[in-house]
């Protein structure tokens, strides 16, 4: 893991069109070049190239691409991936042909689906007579038992069926069941005096006849059913034989979408093909071997170090192992990182794991929220097509981070479920909270947990300016480094307002500390932090030679003195404050616990373990949302405001593992 | 209700509803399923979206009506959802839409019962479409389809707001002249009541609500007029009294006019122009024309319907952009989510019956 983005080479490239598509094939697999376009160089020199339109429209390639995955999914199959593509296998695609497989995998599909349909229609029909028999709604329905002459008894049994209705013999008594619903009596009186009906007025016969139909109907269910259910098993088996040509055209439409991609960037003279694009430094050799290769040497391979080139043109790449996904992910959500600065998602882990195990510290529960978030990811993993839920696949790995925390944490303050079952290796949060804490404990009471949470801050605060004194400096920016607000000018003058305002409360909250450095500190640093914008102003009309507008500069200069003036003393006094709501949950959380242990303590017996069961629960759900949020909170707001400039552009290469539009 | 701040009455709601209208609008998904090439095509669309237990159900049974049944059911719960966010007058006028569900399902029940009853065509399973649970009211839909004499239905609908409409109808009416006259009558008796209940609500919400049904009763009135004025020559009279008597469309001039005239002289698009202009500039459009273009009189009719929509779904852009802490945001928002689920279904049953994207967008409007 580099702590720094990774250092980043633009390389601009010529080779024979000839050679074009090879060395296509070669960046794609090798899928780290972030192109751009060369309109950087001179108009002049652009003017010689030209661009070639693509043979078949990306779009018509991405649809179809869809389509195939539209008919996977139908057959809940799992997508391919970049794992199933194979650049050698790139081909020119046949359009045409593909359609014409998917026109007719679709039919196929459709008529399954249409006698899915009708078996679905028969199933809803014996439904309805069999939940009128269940619910004895006699009222609904028409059974008759009966005899026909001489006409044929099949011939009858279609005719009743085209209402919906069952014909049945009753037994070896040669008589029939009719059962039909009773709105369709109209149409039924005549039809069965057509067949000359004979009704039977034998009330057994009647009873039997419910049996007996009552079994008939479930025959006939279970085989609509049946029929409908093997009609699903049908649609998902058609389309899992044709699975291989399916992932086969898959592949090459997205290889091919891929090929188009790279080729957009790609200029042209008479008979080569120039193009540029950033590459990770430490990928640089990997490129150029494999252009020099798919060119057979023949090409010309330029190098431009970032530094060269305008910090906010250079994509910005980060590199984490994949543990640290959760809270990469969070940087990202934030927005994207400078060239060249500082990577802060470990930064980010420590202070939110912290932040999250003192506001949440408990052995049990935090064993809860492992299991929890490992369940949750299992159950991903089994099921890769279903689609994220309320607990994401993200935060269910972030759970067992939290998890861990929360358990490291419970440890410290001697808390499983709220139940203080081991000594605190730290202090007893909940006896604090509780007012009982013993005499040997390094935290006594709430006041004690406030205080070390604004200590958190403070240290959450300078590391924050630490880092952006390390950004500063590689930027090279020492102006900012030493007079800006969160420069060393602003870090010193939060150093005094603590040195301020620890010695009021060691005062016992009568007097400031009066000591004769402070009030020429504080002079000094506000009079760098004014004269800041004269000095970048001066420096910028000597490399530019143009001289600015005093007044102008006076009034900026003035304004800006006052907003920084107000934000250092506000901002950090607030920012700091803000640590407080660390304590405010953990001792909210200790209460809630110290609550449902002394409820559960009233009821004898089961009733006890219930409420304790659920006051734990619940307390795990709302406190640790809670908690989750205000950790990332703090993150975002007290943590980042100190160094984060997200001015960067993010690094995107295009390969393989490109993401795909799977909806536009 | 009107001694209550509306941002305390309809500051949840309201952050609640923008998050879903922001969410349908990111996920464009009427128009993706528009542009699917097939009707599977269309159901993938469905998956990754809240509808996906809509896909499931086309997996299971392959039935477009059971899949239009699941979406009638999220209907009506999201109608219970937001309930459960308003207090006073407002919820009142919220349970009054979702008795506009409830009526609808009456409608196609009653459609059923008269097909099945009175034109003695077995219905089979097709009563099993309908939606049987209790949407507002207690109606027993079971007993309802399975009443066999008009009498019957009357008195299952009895205890219900609508037993007065349907006892005005005799079963000789329904048997001779067919259930028009009684949609009719439950159409305007909804509106009456829905008038009634937008005059207990609360200056501002009073305001915005009658701004959104006035005009909704005006197009209606304009549909009704050209549909039945023109192309089904109906009698002036007659069509007087199928319109609603509210709105500026129905008091007018221009329309007494309109009717007074011989069918074949009335000119729908110019009293349309009349209440709302720039009706002419409106093209219609070649592909659909291609599906109908023997029937020019259809493609009239849906040119005008198109354009009715487009000053409806105006309107409700306009209320969207106004004060959030009134009713309106709540009823652009089922407006929004009306349109969704009714593109849903006939763009499924359009890609089922093989018919283009162009065309499916004309229907739609």
């Amino acid at each position: 893991m580099n702590l720094f983005t990774r250092p980043m080479r633009l390389l601009t490239a010529v080779v024979l069109e000839e050679t074009s598509d090879s060395v296509v094939k070669a960046l794609l697999q090798l899928g780290v070049m972030d192109f751009v376009h060369l309109n950087r160089l001179d108009p002049a020199q652009m003017e010689k190239l030209s661009s070639r339109p693509s043979a078949i429209s990306r779009t018509m390639l991405e649809d179809l691409r869809l389509r195939v995955e539209a008919l996977l999914r139908q057959g809940h199959l799992p997508l391919p991936s970049a794992e199933n593509l194979d650049v050698r296998r790139l081909e020119k695609p046949d359009m045409e042909s593909y359609r014409t497989t998917l026109d007719t995998l679709t039919a196929s599909l459709l008529s399954i689906k249409e006698a899915q349909k009708q078996n679905n229609q028969i199933l809803m029909g014996i439904e309805e007579i069999r939940r009128y028999i269940d619910e004895e709604k006699g009222e609904y329905l028409d059974l008759r038992v009966g005899t026909i002459e001489g006409k044929s008894q099949s011939d009858l049994a279609s005719k009743i069926a085209s209402y919906g209705g069952l014909l049945e013999p009753l037994g070896e008594s040669g008589k029939l069941i009719s059962l039909t619903l009773r709105r369709d009596i109209g149409q039924v009186d005549p039809l069965l005096e057509k067949f000359g009906w004979t009704e039977s007025s034998d009330p057994a016969l009647q009873q039997q006849a419910v049996g007996i139909i009552r079994t008939r109907l479930e025959r006939e269910r279970q085989k609509a059913l049946e029929g409908r259910v093997e009609s699903e098993r049908a649609a998902d088996a058609i389309i899992a034989k044709e699975r291989d040509t399916l992932f086969a055209i898959w592949g090459n439409l997205r290889l091919n979408e891929l090929s188009d991609q790279i080729k957009g960037y790609f200029s042209y003279t008479h008979n080569t093909t120039l193009f540029s694009g950033w590459v990770p430094a430490d990928q640089a050799e990997a490129v150029r071997a494999a252009i020099m290769e798919a060119s057979g040497g023949q090409c010309v391979i330029e190098w431009t170090e970032a530094g060269e080139v305008n910090r906010a043109e250079v994509p910005v790449a980060i590199a984490s192992p994949k543990a640290l996904k959760p809270f990469q992910n969070m940087v990202n959500n934030y927005a994207t990182p400078e060239y060249g600065t500082v990577n802060p998602t470990i930064f980010v882990m420590i202070a939110y794991l912290t932040m999250f195990g003192l506001m949440f510290g408990d052995l049990g529960q935090g064993l809860v929220l492992v299991l929890a978030g490992l369940l949750f990811s299992r159950s991903y993993k089994k099921n890769p097509l279903k689609p994220d839920g309320m607990i994401t696949r993200n935060v269910a790995n972030l759970l067992v981070y939290l998890g861990l925390s929360s358990m490291v944490f419970g440890v410290l303050f001697g808390s499983t479920f709220g139940l203080e079952l081991f000594p605190a290796l730290w202090f007893p949060f909940e006896a604090v909270v509780a007012g009982h804490a013993p005499a040997s404990s390094l935290i006594s009471d709430v006041y004690g947990i406030l205080g070390l949470t604004i200590k958190f801050g403070i240290i959450i605060i300078y590391a924050g300016l630490l880092i952006n004194w390390v950004n500063l400096g590689r930027k090279r920016d020492w102006l900012t480094l030493l007079l800006d607000k969160n420069g060393i000018v602003g870090g010193v003058l939060f150093a005094v307002g603590l040195y301020m305002g620890f010695g009021f409360v060691k005062s016992g909250y009568h007097t400031f500390p009066s000591q004769s450095w402070i009030a020429p500190t504080v002079i000094v640093c506000l009079v760098g932090l004014f004269l800041r914008p004269f000095i970048h102003a001066f420096i910028e009309a000597k490399e530019s030679g143009e001289k600015p507008a005093i007044g102008a500069l006076l009034m900026d200069g003035v304004m800006e003195w006052l907003v920084d003036v107000l934000e250092i003393f506000t901002g950090y006094l607030s920012n700091t404050l803000s640590f407080m709501r660390v304590a405010g949950l953990g001792i909210a959380h200790a209460s809630l616990m110290e609550s449902f242990r002394q409820l559960s303590g009233l009821v004898d017996g089961f009733g006890g373990v219930v409420i304790f069961i659920l006051g734990n629960l619940l307390v795990i759900v709302l406190e640790g949302l809670s908690s989750g949020i205000q950790s990332l909170r703090l993150n975002y707001y007290e943590f980042f405001s100190r160094y984060f400039t997200g001015k960067g552009v993010a690094y995107s290469p295009v390969g393989l593992t490109t993401s795909s539009r799977t909806r536009s | 209700m009107s001694s209550k701040d509306p941002v305390d009455v309809y500051g949840f709601i309201n952050a609640k509803l923008r998050a879903r209208i922001g969410k349908m609008r990111q996920d464009r998904l009427v128009e993706n399923l528009l542009k699917a090439p097939t009707l599977v095509d269309a159901v993938a669309q469905l998956r990754d979206s809240p509808y996906r237990p809509v896909a499931e159900v086309f997996d299971h049974t392959g039935d477009l009506q059971q899949m239009e049944l699941v979406l009638l059911h999220t209907e009506i719960e999201m109608h219970r959802l937001v309930t459960k966010y308003l207090e006073g007058k407002s919820v009142a006028l919220v349970n009054h839409l979702l008795a506009k569900i409830e009526l609808d399902n009456l409608k196609n029940t009653i459609r059923l019962w008269y097909s099945s009853i009175i034109r003695r065509r077995p219905i089979r399973y097709r009563s099993e479409y309908l939606f049987k649970e209790r949407i507002l009211n207690p109606i027993n839909w079971t007993a309802l389809i399975n009443a066999t004499r008009w009498e019957e239905v009357v008195a299952l609908l009895s205890s219900t707001p609508y037993g007065e409409v349907a006892a005005a109808v005799t079963a000789q009416e329904i048997e001779s002249d067919g259930l028009f006259a009684l949609e009719s009558e439950l159409d305007r008796s909804w509106y009456l009541t829905l008038i009634t209940i937008i005059d207990t609500l609360s200056a501002r919400d009073r305001e915005v609500a009658r701004s959104i049904f006035l005009v909704e009763i005006d197009l209606r009135n304009l549909a009704t007029l050209v549909r039945y004025g023109r192309y089904y020559q109906m009698e002036g009279k007659a069509i007087a009294a199928l319109l609603l008597p509210w709105g500026k469309v129905a008091a007018s001039k221009e329309s007494a006019a309109f009717l007074a005239q011989e069918p074949a002289d009335r000119d729908g698009p110019a009293l349309i122009n009349h209440f709302y202009r720039g009706l002419e500039s409106l093209k219609v459009n070649g592909q659909r024309g291609s599906v109908h273009s023997d029937e020019p009189g259809v493609l009239e009719n849906m040119k005008i319907e198109e354009y009715l929509g487009q000053r409806r779904r105006e309107l409700y852009q306009k209320i969207l952009g106004g004060d959030p802490f009134t009713v309106g945001l709540v009823l652009a928002y089922f407006f929004l989510f009306k349109e969704e689920t009714a593109t849903i279904k006939a763009t499924i049953n359009g890609k089922y019956y093989g018919y283009s994207e162009e065309y499916i967008r004309g229907v739609i409007g």
